[in-house]
């Protein structure tokens, strides 16, 4: 059985300053990880195969579309278990949107030929669009279950889930081939490769794909097959020097409530 | 352009799929009608890959795509809050464009929330009832969505950024080869087209976003961001007639739970943060800002000061030697702002200060400041919020 | 000259941090309080593989070269401001190193499995009251017998006696074989400390609280033959191979130790103000902090290259003096610049900084230690001396 893991390397955004007075993006020093949705999603994968190793044998391959260093989030992901990882690397998929990304993986899904279950994080950090995994699944033609916390079955080519809701979850059921994004739970604890695990994943077979490998017309890739274009990216307004209220404390907290609604922040 | 080629086995299987009931099979191969509305749902489940739909770069005529759609999502047959925030900023845009309003209403008995689309300035509603789109599947809603899309051609379709919006909007996109703008916070329209703007890199950044070639031009919205006026007109129904098999929903759901509110929030996790220090001055004095951090979803968090004297556990501690925080809300009773606090919390999207003394280093990063024992200060608070929440 | 990382070891780097942040830091400071190195951390450290890494895999290590091993060193460094896991680490890797290099296929057999998986514990003993660098005047002695060899004598302010003693393990001790050969005539061994006839006793530290300092006495310890390590009469030799290894790693650990200060210092400095400005635009915070960071960059700088250098020295590739003269190099201002910085770190911070709750005073505890531990920053001068006017200035000569 095959399971594909889609992930994505991604600035660390918790690291990410803006400089206030130009409102770019200071990226220096800001280090690159695994976003941490998708290493929960292979670390579920890994799970599944434990679960089920000795009734079906199961290959995990682990596909990333990045720039040359983002080997590294692969390399992560196969000191973590996973058997064999792909890169897509090409300077025609730069620039790429939601879409031109979705394409690029789903044709190296296909061309990985034989899949059964593909694992996606919810989103990655760095976007938050969460919309690789369905427009995956699409383009598969398969179908998906989005914002799985737990798997909780999986016998006769089926598997059940568990699917966050907006107030709750469902438990679905699917049969194989179908697509899965992963919710992290907030007790998950992302594992740690071992020392030993780290000296193995440098044996692990590892390819880069280009826009050659994947073939067809190049305009579908990158920037030039994405239908969004960013036009501009500035920093959000700063915060104005705060109001204080001394003396009518009753008229200073119906200001400071309607500002709040105001704002939406409650 | 819908195609089945040579490889048609004439199963069927595409025929039961189809919710508009435009597939026939004769002489063992499928055959399709001019009810077709390129959904691709028959695409999906083509066991031998016979049917393909090319669809056309929609470069030539842009402009005979028109009007401004909303997914207005239910939630069982009542319509969701969000659903009205999306008409009412349907309706700005569909102004400035001199344009229509449509919805679009999926699911059971969801045709009377129609006239409440239209008091929120929808002009058009689209109504597919059965009884398959009840509860809510992507396999269900995808198709019929795509297939009003290809008939109807809208200019701009927006959907809410909840988990249903989430699942749906990117099913959608990719059927379709568009453009899908996620979690915009604006939306507004320039130079005739739909300038969409999000936060980025964990809300660090904002962008604006441009969709130039394809049609519609797609984005989702949170809840909350916009506001929901009314802008009142009859809205004419529109039914449009789906027929969707049970095997076209791949997705079996065994159970569908609603979880009750969760207890109190971990610090790190909570949007909201109710913060008390030393001037709270007992244990019984945080129940007032746990009451506070409850109507607002929030949690309680701490200074050092109020972990030391043990009036709450070290797990509340923001600062230092504490927890770093950085929620929507923070707000500090009581706390007069020591470097260490600050540091802990100081990346707070909006800060509240309640303090007795005017001259506490908290009010110099706050953004409201109310000068005032927190005893006296908080019990208003929650009163003029439970006022406001009502609305 | 390519002066990078490789991607293998940059990935062991990654790992260890996140262990080391996600795991670590939280439950440092306890470790003040609870005087040991919790058992979960311990078992998490194992499971990842840095328990005496440099243990061959054959008996459960990953066989790390010292530069690796370093890297190990300097997330932990960073995530540990009480030092008690840096030196939990960096003795097991040392010696772990000297035992998998020297030692007899059944020690190794014995003791790395139990090593590696956080059981036991590996130590050094080489210490007394009155023999420390001076190793010359070691007392405990070491008499071949029949079936192997039985030791006398006491050995004192020992790391992690408490941890051997109570779980398991022992360490790699020396002892004069043939006393009248001096130097020439000391046995290196393995002495497990769960037997009969060791005798501990503790003392109590400046820091570093989380792992046991203390000493044992020996009374008539009968060990088997194949615990000795090394050839008889060879253990001074030996030893400094296994001091070498632990000075170079110590050496990062201080300058890790330092600029973890240092940040902290930062992210201070640039809010905290004093006179309506971030006291970080004075220069007499500023200077300081660019002279710190100066000197502990330079001081990490010089412990990969004496460690670069050990490790060539292990293929051949490298003279022993070189690698002598580096490492002593790398270790002599190493405890003196980064208590310097972290010193000035505390003094900014103002009150707070002599607090308890202030991590860095923890730093300058621990990183105090290293003045004397593994080889005196005395003796690293004498060693530098030593080696650029030749043996025949050896003071003590």
């Amino acid at each position: 059985m095959e399971f594909v893991v889609l992930v994505k390397q991604v600035p660390d955004t918790t690291e990410v300053k803006v400089d206030p007075k130009t409102g770019t993006l200071i990226r220096d020093g800001v280090p690159s990880i695994l976003n941490p949705f998708d290493q929960f999603a292979l670390e579920e994968a890994l799970r599944l195969r434990e679960k089920i190793k000795d009734r079906i044998p199961v290959n995990v391959t682990v596909i990333s579309m990045g720039p040359p260093q983002a080997k590294t989030a692969i390399m992560k992901c196969l000191a973590l278990g996973a058997d064999k990882g792909i890169l897509l690397s090409d300077r025609t998929f730069a620039g790429a949107d939601t879409w031109a990304t979705s394409l690029t993986l789903a044709e190296a899904v296909k061309k990985l030929g034989k899949f059964d279950i593909v694992f996606c994080g919810q989103q990655a950090i760095d976007g938050d669009t969460a919309q690789v995994g369905p427009e995956v699944a699409q383009l598969l033609g398969i179908p998906q279950v989005t914002y799985v916390d737990s798997i909780l079955g999986f016998e006769n080519n089926k598997i059940t889930v568990r699917s966050l809701t907006d107030d709750g979850y469902r438990v679905v059921e699917v049969k194989l081939p179908m697509l899965l994004t992963c919710s992290t739970p907030s007790s998950f604890e992302p594992s740690n490769p071992s020392m030993a695990a780290i000296l193995k994943a440098n044996k692990k077979p590892f390819e880069i794909w280009t826009a050659e490998t994947l073939g067809g017309d190049k305009s579908k890739f990158g920037l030039s097959g994405s239908p969004t274009q960013v036009s501009r990216v500035y920093s959000p307004p700063v915060r104005g020097k705060g109001v204080v209220y001394k003396e009518n404390i009753e008229e200073g907290i119906k200001k400071v409530v309607e500002a709040l609604m105001d704002k939406k922040v409650i | 352009m819908i195609t089945v080629s040579e490889k048609c086995i004439g199963c069927s299987i595409c025929a039961k799929t189809c919710p508009f009931g435009a597939i026939t099979v004769m002489d063992k191969k499928a055959i399709i009608s001019e009810a077709c509305v390129l959904c691709g749902a028959c695409v999906q489940v083509c066991p031998v890959k016979a049917i393909t739909i090319e669809r056309k770069a929609v470069s030539a005529d842009l402009s005979s795509f028109r009007d401004v759609w909303v997914f207005a999502e239910c939630e069982g047959e009542k319509l969701k809050g969000v659903a009205l925030e999306l008409t009412t900023k349907a309706r700005e845009l569909a102004d400035a464009l001199n344009q229509k309003v449509c919805a679009v209403l999926l699911g059971t008995n969801v045709k009377s929330n129609a006239e409440m689309l239209g008091r929120y300035g929808a002009d058009v509603v689209y109504v597919a009832e059965h009884k398959m789109l009840e509860p809510y599947t992507t396999d269900g809603y995808a198709p019929v969505i795509v297939g009003l899309i290809s008939k109807y051609k809208p200019n701009i379709m927006l959907f809410p950024a909840t988990k249903v919006g989430r699942d749906l909007a990117p099913r959608v996109a990719a059927s379709l080869g568009l453009g899908l703008t996620a979690d915009c916070t604006g939306l507004s329209i320039k130079d005739g087209l739909l300038l969409q703007t999000r936060p980025a890199f964990g809300g660090n950044v904002m962008a604006d976003i441009l969709c130039p070639n394809t049609r519609p031009q797609m984005a989702t919205v949170r809840p909350n961001v916009f506001k929901k006026v009314e802008n009142p007109r009859k809205a004419e129904v529109v039914e449009v007639a789906v027929d969707l098999k049970e095997h076209t929903i791949r997705t079996v759901i065994k159970e569908i739970v609603k979880t009750a509110t969760p207890g109190m929030k971990k610090i790190d996790e909570a949007d909201i943060i109710v913060s008390g220090g030393r001037g709270i001055g007992s244990k019984e004095g945080f129940k007032l800002l746990e009451e506070l951090a409850e109507l607002l979803g929030g949690a309680v968090g701490a200074s050092r000061v109020a972990v030391d004297l043990g009036w709450i556990p070290k797990s509340a501690q923001v600062g230092q030697s504490g927890i770093t925080v950085a929620p929507k809300l923070y707000i500090a009773c009581g706390i007069s702002g020591t470097i260490q606090h600050l540091v802990g919390m100081k990346d707070s999207k909006v800060i509240i200060a309640i303090n007795k003394d005017p001259e506490a280093p908290i009010f110099n990063v706050a953004d409201y400041g109310i000068v005032g024992d927190y005893q006296k200060v908080v019990p208003l608070l929650i009163e003029e919020l439970k006022r406001a929440m009502k609305k | 000259m390519d002066y990078t990382f490789t991607e293998e070891q940059e990935m062991i780097r990654q790992s260890v941090r996140e262990f080391a942040e996600r795991k670590i830091a939280p439950i440092a400071l306890k470790m003040e309080e609870t005087k040991e190195i919790p058992m979960d951390i311990v078992k998490g450290m194992a499971e990842l593989g840095i328990i005496a890494p440099t243990a061959s895999p054959d008996y459960g290590g990953v066989g790390f070269d010292a530069v690796t091993c370093t890297i190990v060193a300097e997330e932990l460094a960073r995530a540990d401001p009480t030092g008690s896991i840096p030196v939990f680490y960096l003795i097991q890797a040392s010696w772990g190193h000297v035992l998998n290099k020297y030692g007899t296929h059944e020690c190794k057999s014995e003791v790395f499995p139990r090593v590696t998986k956080g059981d036991w514990f590996l130590g050094i003993a080489t210490t007394e009251s009155d023999a420390g660098s001076d190793l010359g005047s070691t007392r405990t002695r070491i008499t071949p017998t029949e079936k192997g060899y039985v030791v006398n004598g006491e050995k004192m302010y020992i790391s992690g006696v408490r941890e051997a003693y109570n779980r398991g393990g022992g360490h790699v001790t020396i002892a004069k074989q043939t006393p009248e050969l001096g130097t020439r005539g000391m046995t290196l061994f393995y002495l497990p400390l769960q037997v009969k006839g060791i005798t501990p006793t503790y003392v109590d530290d400046l820091g570093r609280e989380g792992i046991s300092t203390g000493g044992f006495t020996i009374d008539n310890v009968e060990i088997p033959k194949h615990y000795l390590i090394g050839e008889e009469n060879k253990g001074f030799y030996i030893v400094h191979e296994g001091y070498e290894f632990a000075r170079g790693l110590i050496s990062v650990i201080c300058a890790s130790a330092g600029l973890k200060s240092l940040e902290n210092g930062m992210n201070y400095i640039k809010q905290r103000k004093c006179f309506g400005t971030p006291i970080g635009k004075f220069e007499g915070i500023q200077f300081k902090l660019a002279e710190h960071y100066t000197k502990l960059s330079m001081l990490k700088d010089m412990a990969y290259k004496a460690m670069h250098t050990f490790d060539l020295e292990q293929k051949g590739k490298a003279k022993r003096f070189e690698v002598s003269k580096a490492i002593a190099m790398a270790k002599l201002f190493a405890q003196e610049w980064a208590c310097a910085a972290i010193d000035d770190v505390m003094q900014w911070q103002g009150a707070f900084g002599y607090t308890k709750e202030c991590p860095d005073q923890c730093a300058w505890r621990a990183v105090r230690s290293f003045g004397w531990a593994e080889g005196s920053k005395e003796v690293m001068r004498i060693i530098v001396g030593r080696e650029l006017l030749g043996r025949e200035f050896i003071p003590y000569r």
